[in-house]
Order: C-alpha cells, then structure tokens, then sequence
C-alpha cells in the first residue's frame, strides 16, 4: 500500500515520487518546466518552510503558498 | 551582414562561459542561475563568415515569467528591434540533467529556426556515469548535437563548425509533441488569424498564443488594434474546446512535452543512477540548517570582514606610503604655489586617498567570488528566505541584495530574476541600503582609526571585523524593516512563493575568481581616474579659491628655503628632542635613588635642554614662519567657497558631531558616496599643517580640532560618519539605474528621499546616544 503524503510532512532523507502538483495552473506550470511534475522521483533534503528537494541530480529549494500544495506517495526504504 | 546566433538555455548550463569561450569577452559567469539579466553581443572568434553571438539570460521556458526571462523570449522570437532577427539558436542543455532540459529544447525546436543542441557540462555527466549516444540523438532530432565541456574549453572547434553550419543547413524537423486535437486548434486559430488580417503570423507564434494563458501574445501583441478582443476570445474559445477534448491548457504542455522527452532519449540515453544522499546533500543539511546555518553564515561573514582588514592593512600601509612619497616628489619638484597645490592638495590628496583602498575592494570581491563560485551564495539565499518572507520578500530578493554588497547597480539589475511586481519594486527601493563597495573606504577609514585592534579570542583584528559587520547587519536591518513597510503600503502584496535551483557545490575556478577580483578593481582605479579626478579638481578649487594666497606661497616658500640652509641644526634638533624624550622615560622608569645618581640625572638633562634652548632661538625665524603659514592655510580654508557653503549648513550637522569640514565633505560626496574620502583629504590637507610630514588623511583626522580646542573626533562622530553613510543614497549612477529599470524618476526620487532622512535620523541618534554613554 502506497503511503501518500503532502511534501512538508516528509523528512530529512526520505524518499518518494509526485503523485499529483496541485495549485494554481501557473504554479504547477513553472514547478512542471523546472523538473517538479507528477511521477518523478523526489528526495527530502532539509525539510521546513522553504524546503530542498532533490528533483533527480538537481536542487530544488521551495516555499509554496497556502493553496499549493504537493503529495508524494513514499518509497518504502527496506 | 554578420548572422546573428542567439544562446539559450536553463539558467546556471554554462551559458555565459561558452560565450566568454567563444567570443573572448568576460560576459559575468557565475555559480548561481541569475547571473546574466542582459542580452551580450559579441563576435565569435576564427570563423569563416562572421558570426555574431548573443549571450542570454537563462530561462526555464519559453513562457517567461520575469524579465530577464523576458528578455531572452523577446530575441527569440525577434521582438527585440536592436538585435533583428535571430539566424540560428544554440541550445545549452545541462548533459547531467537532460530530460528536465529537453523541455526547453522541444520548445525551441518548435520555433523552426536552425538550432544547434549542445550538451554542456559533459564532464559532470560523464563522472556520474549517464551514457550519451550523441550520433544517435543527433539523428533523432534532425539538427547537430555537440557535446562541450566549456569551463575547460573542450568541444569548441566543433561547436564552432556546428554553428557555421547551422544556418546553411536549415531548420530540422519540429518534435510535433501534442496530441493532433491541438494541432487542429491551432489550424483553425491561424484561419482566424488570417481571416482577422493578421495571415502573416508563423505557426509557432500561434502554437504560443495558445499554451500562454495571459501572456503577451493574448494580451499585448495586438493590443490597439481592433481586433485585439476578438483574438483574446478566440483563444479562450479554443482553449475551453481543447479542454472539453482532455487536453487542459496550460497542463498539456508540460505532458506533452515531458513525454517527447523521454521518448526521445529512451534508447540514446541513460541517465545517471539517482544516487542516495550524496556528500553535497549531507553538507547542505548542515549549511541549510535553521540554526546552524545561520550560525555557520554570521561566522563566516565575521571571518571574511576581520581578514579584509588584518591581510590588507600592510598592502594598504604600501599604498599610503607610495601616496606621500608622490607628494614629496611633486612637492620638490615644484615651488610653493597654485600649480603645485592643485597636485598635491588636490589629485594626490582626492584621488590617492581614494586609491589607498584598493587592497581591500580586491579582497572583499575575492571572498564575494569564492563563495560565489563553489554554490554557497545560493544556499545562503535559501537560509534568508526564511528570514525575508517575514518582511514580505522572499528568496529570490536575496540574490539582488547579496549582489547590491559588492555595487547595487547589479543588484539592482538581478532583481529581473523576481517574478512578481511589486515584491521586485520593493527590493529595488531597498538594495541601495546594502553596504557596497563604496562604503568601504568610509567604514575602514573610522574603524581602523577608532576601534582597537587587539587580539579577541586570540583572532587579530576580530573587534574591527565585528565592527564593519555591525555595519553591514545595519543596512541589512535597515533594508528588512523599510521592505516590510513597503510591502504593507505602497507594494501590497502576498509574500510570493518561492522556487529557486540551488547549483551543485563545486571547487570554485581560480580563473573565474581572478578576473572576477580584476574586473572590479580595474572597475574602482577606471572611477578613480575619471569621476573622482574630475570631482577632486573641483573640489580642490572651491577649497582654495577665492582666497588670496600670495602671503601663504612667500611665507611657505621661506620655510622651504630655510629648512634646507638650516639643514644641520634641525636634524640635531630633532636627534636632542629624541634623546632628550628617552632621558625622561628612563628617568621615569628607575628613580634615582642616590644623591649622587640624581646629580648625573640632573646634569645629563640640562645639558640636553641648554643645547635645545639655544637651538630654537636659532630656529624662531623658521618655527613663527610655519605656524604662521598654518594659520593662513587654517583661514583661507575657512574663507574658500566650501568653508563658506561649510559654515552655512554646520547648524544642520553639527547635531550630527559633525564640524564644517565633515559637512561639506559629506555634502558633496552625494554624487558618489566614496568621494567622501577625497573630499577630506582635499579640505584637511589644504588647512594642515605643512611640515606634517604624513600627509595622509588618517593623521589629520586625529589632529582635527574644534576652534576651541576640542578633538573633533571621537567613538561617536565615528560612528555616526559611518551610519550616515550606510544608510544615504549618494550614488548617482544607482538613481540612474532603478530610473532605468522601473522606467520612472518617481522610485529613484523615492528612493533617494527615504534614504537620506532615514540616515540622518538614524545618524543624530548613534550621536546623540553614544555621546552620552
Ligand atoms: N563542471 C562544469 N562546470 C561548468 C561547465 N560550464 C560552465 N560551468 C560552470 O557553471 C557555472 C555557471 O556558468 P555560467 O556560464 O555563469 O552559466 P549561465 O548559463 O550563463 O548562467 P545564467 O546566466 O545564470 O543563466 C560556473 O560556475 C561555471 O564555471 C562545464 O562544462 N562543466
Ligand atoms: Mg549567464
């Protein structure tokens, strides 16, 4: 069973991938043209307000406004 | 006619480096996405036919959402008069990240111009293991694929011979990446368009007319005409129809063009395996971290600003001694006179005083570069969003502020990075309180003359590092506050959100610091030749005329004469004045404790002071004649053009602490703020003493007096020079700029009225504050 939960919640070190951007159609547009779209695989850097992410080999550092909001289904790390 | 070759690309790809590489210019380069804002032209260099590139900002998309993505749109699809058309496109993609930058590719292939893919930052990709089949992509795409690796400057020959064939080998096929509905939407779009009048529109202007809600094409590009209202309903027709058939604008695009992406590189191309946590990941999480981060940031800085001053203080004492050592040369080559006033008073004084700060501009743009260039800056950006969007700036406003600490001309250009207005208005209005370059003459000056430089915790020079933070963190504060009412006032607005790439950490270039340090002070010296030259003349001429001087000259040139016939007795003066001060400390160190030891004492001093005695009835004639010169050179200041214009305002500065003479320099450094230097070494050194044998300003600062006898100098006026001068717009040049960049005199007047009654209240407070304590 999949563990889906919004990008805040997620922790130093843990890992997962976009199950859905939601927000205004602008915002997911950009965060889509800067590699942060549904299905790929993210890593919570430094969690908090802003937060980095690693999109792939790449550093995203972001701080969403309140009607944005991320969900990421969790890689299960054995 | 040259063709004209346009570079585009994801911001931080290695853009600007490719150009300096193939064109030979020094376009800025730097590791943090937002360097370049300004298109750059330049030829590039041992081509056949001529070939002109132009160097652009980085953008993610071709839909921009702040100007300087604006500005390479705009060039792209020649909207920009005094480029023309674009002939071809270069397109840098990041090799290590390629289906991210493949979005950007798609979208300029669509253009139908003759484009050449690069694949830049080879080496990266390569040491993370992704495998490129560069003949195979090639012939994918239909257009030439070259992978470069341009910091190191390989694959240039054959970008070369790539761009050269670019155009002779015309456009390559466009991706085709949406779904046919769309297609047909466009199809009937372009009819309307034609019907409209308008059939000279390519099929890519329409394609973008469609996906960018709102953009310029729907709202400006045929705003005035009257069928403007007709094609924005046209387009938002289309646009419901295209989502009644599952194809959502502007969602469509990122999947369609995502998955041409990956379709493309599915067998030519594997990525490099996403690694777990890598070392850079494991020291971000210290750097980034809400506590130690900042910890880690305010040591760092303390660190850089105690070095600034314990490195370059011998460099700075070599320049101060080259600065007196040309007076002297003048000074004997040239009689007592105009002539000779206006050089050593006036150039040497002005501008020598200026360029005695050289070492510590190099120094501070060295730290600024290094930490620059290996990724820190960007990761210092991301610890400030937290702070900032308290006061209703965000991330992205740090990078202008951060830059507006080496000049907030950039700064005040960097802020194109900011998408939404008003947060961009607000940052321009504050950038200007940043501590730049300029200042730190001003602050060094008052520090290394009133604060100790006694070990702290065993760092040489930490109590006068801590003090020149002090200064920065006062700009900064300033800037929070002013920023945060702005945006509850005149720039209303959400604090937006904010999305930046933070670059990978890397070893920074020796040469991108060393031409970066270059660059700078070359920039300081070319100011000090031109603008402070022109203004130390002028400055120096409303400080000695309209006096008569005849007396001074004889009078000077009498001492002069003397001085060199009376050689021997004033060296003997001189060496019975030493001996005579040493007798005293050792007298003083060990008493005499017999009778007969004080006797020898006794007799060892009136030798001495019999000697002295007689010597100076023999020098009185030269000794009146000099103080005598010093009173007149005193007074015909005091009478000039600028004593007078001193005299008038001392009742406004002098709750300040200040004299006249701090008044005026201050006055007249309003065009630009380090002028403040020259203008005291100009007023001091005409009303000083001229047997001073330091001519420089620091000794004259210490010796200054008020007519009563009061040192005008202390703790306090020291500090309120150095507030006042943190907080004041005196740069004409930034005025200039944001007129420039916000395209009204409204914001710099503004910006220029806030400032100035912002440092003088905050001035009169230090003083009056610290001269009570
Ligand atoms: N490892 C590696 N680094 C590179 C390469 N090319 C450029 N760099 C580095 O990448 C950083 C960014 O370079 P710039 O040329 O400023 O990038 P840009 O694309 O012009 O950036 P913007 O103007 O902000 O869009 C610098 O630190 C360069 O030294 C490369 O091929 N390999
Ligand atoms: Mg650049």
């Amino acid at each position: 069973m999949e563990n889906i939960v919004p990008m805040e919640l997620m922790a130093a070190g843990e890992v997962g991938h976009v199950v859905q951007v939601d927000g205004s159609p602008e915002v997911v547009h950009r965060l889509a043209e800067m590699g942060l779209r549904e299905q790929v695989r993210v890593m919570m850097v430094q969690p908090g307000r802003p937060c980095i992410v690693a999109v792939g080999d790449h550093r995203l550092s972001l701080r969403m406004d309140d009607e944005a909001e991320i969900f990421v289904a969790l890689t299960v790390i054995p | 006619m040259p063709l004209t070759v346009a570079i585009i690309g994801n911001p931080n790809t290695g853009k600007s480096t490719l150009f300096n590489a193939l064109t030979g210019l020094q376009a800025r380069v730097g590791n943090f996405p937002g360097v370049t804002v300004e298109k750059k032209i330049g030829r590039i260099k041992g081509t056949a036919e001529p070939i002109d590139l132009v160097d652009l900002p980085g953008t993610y998309s071709l839909s921009p959402r702040s100007l300087d993505e604006m500005v390479s749109v705009n060039v792209l699809l020649g909207r920009q008069t005094d480029i023309g058309k674009v002939d071809a496109v270069v397109c840098i993609l990041d090799a290590s990240n390629l289906e991210r930058n493949f979005y950007l590719a798609c979208q300029v292939l669509d253009l139908g111009l003759p484009t050449v893919i690069v694949l830049n930052m080879f080496d990266v990709a390569t040491s993370r293991g992704a495998k490129i089949d560069i003949p195979a992509l090639s012939k994918k795409l239909g257009v030439q694929v070259v992978a470069t690796s341009a910091h190191r400057k390989e694959g240039l020959e054959a970008l070369k011979a790539a761009i050269a064939a670019a155009v002779p080998n015309g456009p390559g096929p466009r991706p085709h990446p949406f779904p046919e509905v769309f297609y047909a939407e466009c199809h009937q779009l372009a009819s309307k368009l034609a019907e409209l009048g308008r059939s000279d529109a390519p099929s890519f202007l329409v394609e973008r007319a469609l996906l960018d809600v709102g953009g310029y094409l729907e709202t400006e590009w045929l705003a005035g005409s009257d069928i403007a209202e007709r094609w924005k309903a046209a387009l938002v027709e289309s646009r419901a129809r295209l989502k009644e058939a599952g194809c959502r604008v502007p969602a469509v695009e990122a999947k369609a063009r995502y998955a041409w992406a990956k379709q493309t590189l599915s067998d030519v191309a594997t990525a490099p395996a996403v690694r777990a946590a890598t070392f850079s990941d494991r020291v971000d999480r210290v750097l980034t971290h809400r506590f130690a981060g900042l910890l880690i940031f305010a040591v760092l800085m303390v660190v850089v600003f105690q070095a600034i001053f314990s490195w370059a203080k011998p460099l700075m004492d070599l320049c101060g001694a080259g600065q007196s050592a040309v007076s002297n040369v003048v000074a004997s080559l040239i009689p007592p006179g105009t002539l000779r006033s206006l050089l050593t008073d006036g150039v040497v004084a002005g501008v020598g005083g200026v360029l005695v700060f050289l070492p510590q501009i190099g120094m501070l743009f060295f730290f600024i570069a290094l930490l620059e260039d290996c990724g820190y800056l960007a990761r210092a950006a991301f610890l400030m969003d937290k702070v900032m969007s308290k006061f209703g700036l965000n991330g992205k406003s740090f990078v202008p502020l951060m830059t507006s600490h080496a000049c907030a001309i950039p700064g005040i250009m960097a802020t194109r990075v900011i998408e939404d207005r008003n947060a961009r208005l607000a940052t321009i209005l504050v950038a200007p309180l940043m501590s730049c370059s300029a200042r730190l003459p001003v602050y060094t000056l008052f520090i290394s003359l009133f604060v100790s430089d006694e070990p702290l915790l065993g760092l040489r020079g930490a109590r006068q590092g801590l003090t020149l933070f002090a200064m920065y963190a006062l700009g900064i504060v300033a800037a929070a506050l002013v920023a945060a009412v702005l945006r509850k006032t005149i720039f209303h607005g959400e604090t937006p959100p904010f999305v930046m790439e933070l670059p990978a950490y890397k070893w920074p270039s020796p040469w991108i610091v060393v031409s970066r340090v270059w660059d700078r002070m070359m920039a300081f010296v070319t100011r000090a030749g031109t603008l402070i030259f022109a203004a130390a003349i002028v400055v120096w001429a409303g400080s000695f005329f309209p006096g008569d001087h005849s007396q001074e000259f004889e009078k000077q040139r009498f001492v002069e004469q003397t001085q060199a016939t009376q050689a021997d007795p004033l060296k003997h003066r001189a060496m019975l004045e030493e001996s005579l001060g040493k007798l005293n400390e050792r007298m003083a160190a060990h008493p005499p404790t017999t009778e007969s030891e004080r006797a020898e004492w006794q007799q060892k001093l009136s030798i001495t002071e019999g000697g002295l005695a007689d010597l100076n009835v023999e020098l009185k004639p030269l000794d009146d004649a000099r103080v005598e010169v010093n009173l007149l050179r005193a007074s015909l200041v005091e009478q000039s053009f600028l004593g007078r214009l001193g005299h008038l305002i001392e009742p406004i500065v002098k709750p300040l602490g200040w004299d006249w003479k701090i008044g005026v320099g201050t006055l007249l450094s309003f065009p630009a703020r380090e002028l403040v230097v020259t203008n005291l070494g100009i007023i001091y050194g005409l009303g000083q003493d001229v047997d001073e044998s330091n001519q420089q300003l620091w000794s004259a600062i210490r010796e200054a007096k008020w007519p009563d006898g009061r040192p005008v100098y202390g703790v306090p006026v020291a500090l309120s020079i150095m507030v006042f001068f943190s907080l004041c717009a005196q740069c004409a040049a930034t005025l200039m700029t944001i007129r420039r960049e916000t395209n009204s005199w409204r914001w710099p007047l503004v910006t220029f009225s806030y400032m100035t009654l912002l440092a003088y209240f905050a001035a009169l407070v230090t003083y009056q504050v610290a001269s009570r304590l």
